[in-house]
């Protein structure tokens, strides 16, 4: 649990209320921690419920949660960066969604610079182009996405402008 | 109007069976000016403005402008009326690469002169990064009668093109060196245009904008 732990009151092991039980047993065989939900205290915190999971149980939490708590839309899949967070500065995340109850889960997971995560896009074709936007704008590496190439900027475009130290403004230098 | 096109209109002779007698380079000129086919690179918001312009209401066809070519192969004139990202660019590149000479471009609206409002990561910061302009249209987007300014001074300046004359009458004398160089005629007719340089060249190497964009160097930009 050492990676997830955290300095902020954001997470904890405590499930927030309305979270359903077919999600809660989905993942019970992974270290999460949770945080948001209807009743969260924090002003910040969403009301949607969140759950930080390990880097490495990315797609088989995920998975689970799909195939066991009926989460089956990928409603978004994206990265935030946290520029002075160490080691794992960027946060990526996905928001799953039931169809048949409407209710949402944010997924999240740590990754450090120069780390990859695995694709969702054995799951959900959907990912395809959203994970490869997070690759465009982050530089985050997807392990088996079929076809991770830059979906935004132009090929030869150089950095990735989402991250927090990119430049806010001034002229691109194509590098030849 | 002491222009060549008024030199060439003076008529000889008697109206019945009479002729005229002009210049190669003012008939060009002439023809060239009253037919200035744009390709219109409509990019975002000002494109609809330059379609206004086009419509009936402020016809831009009174200058001979209204046979709008999606061919850069029949088009004189690159009409840049919107947002160039930078991955459009090597598309703006390629199609006036391949307009035969001789060729025109007027950037149209704050954003293809200077990037306009989009100062950020994806947006050239002027088209002139990327290729000569003849003109610039402030406005955001600018009015259908600034557009048609442009164009009118456009025409001029076509009207004033000394390419043929220079071409033709600076014949190289052995040891002589002609008054101007082909190469360094002020109009069209110049050979292959080429883009114009990187952004970065184009910003010097010491400015403040030179780390800027340069990639992800974090310790350098923080
Ligand atoms: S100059 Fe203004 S109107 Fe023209 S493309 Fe830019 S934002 Fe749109």
């Amino acid at each position: 649990m050492d990676t997830l732990k955290t300095s902020s009151m954001r997470y904890s092991d405590e499930v927030p209320e309305g979270v359903a039980p077919e999600i809660v047993s989905a993942l019970a065989g992974f270290a999460v921690q949770w945080s948001g939900g209807a009743g969260a205290p924090h002003p910040h915190q969403d009301r949607y419920p969140g759950v930080l999971v390990k880097r490495e149980d990315w797609l088989p939490a995920i998975s689970a949660l799909r195939d066991g708590a009926g989460l089956i839309w990928l409603v978004d899949h994206t990265a935030v960066d946290y520029p002075a967070r160490r080691p794992a500065r960027f946060t990526v995340v996905c928001i799953l969604m039931n169809m048949a109850t409407q209710a949402r889960l944010i997924v999240k997971s740590r990754v450090a610079e120069g780390e990859s995560i695995a694709s969702l896009t054995g799951l959900w074709h959907a990912a395809n182009w959203a994970e490869r936007e997070t690759f465009d704008m982050f530089g985050i590496a997807f392990e088996g996405h079929p076809d991770l190439t830059r979906i935004f900027m132009p090929e030869d475009y150089d950095g990735f402008p989402m991250r927090r130290d990119f430049p806010l403004q001034g002229h691109l230098r194509f590098q030849d | 109007m002491a222009t060549q096109t008024a030199d060439m209109l003076e008529a000889t002779g008697s109206s019945e069976g009479s002729f005229l007698l002009s210049s190669v380079q003012a008939m060009a000129n002439w023809s060239r000016k009253n037919s200035v086919w744009p390709l219109p690179l409509g990019l975002s918001c000002c494109g609809i403005e330059f379609m206004a312009t086009a419509m009936s209401r402020y016809d831009m066809a009174r200058f001979g402008m209204e046979v709008a070519r999606f061919s850069p192969r029949q088009a004189d004139l690159l009409l840049v009326a919107g947002t160039l990202t930078y991955k459009m660019a090597h598309v703006m590149t390629r199609l006036y690469d391949q307009m035969a000479e001789p060729k025109w471009v007027i950037a149209m609206g704050a954003c293809a002169s200077s990037g306009g409002m989009f100062r950020s990561y994806p947006v050239v910061q002027g088209i002139d990064e990327f290729v000569p302009v003849d003109f610039y249209i402030p406005g955001c987007p600018p009015r259908p009668d600034a557009v048609l300014t442009c164009l009118i001074e456009l025409q001029k300046k076509i009207d004033k093109d000394r390419s043929y004359r220079l071409s033709f009458s600076a014949e190289k004398v052995e040891g002589q060196t002609p008054l101007v160089e082909q190469t360094q005629l002020p109009g069209r007719g110049e050979g292959p245009a080429v883009a114009m340089a990187t952004a970065g060249e184009h910003f010097g190497e010491d400015g403040p904008q030179k780390r800027a964009f340069r990639g992800i160097k974090p310790e350098e930009v923080r």
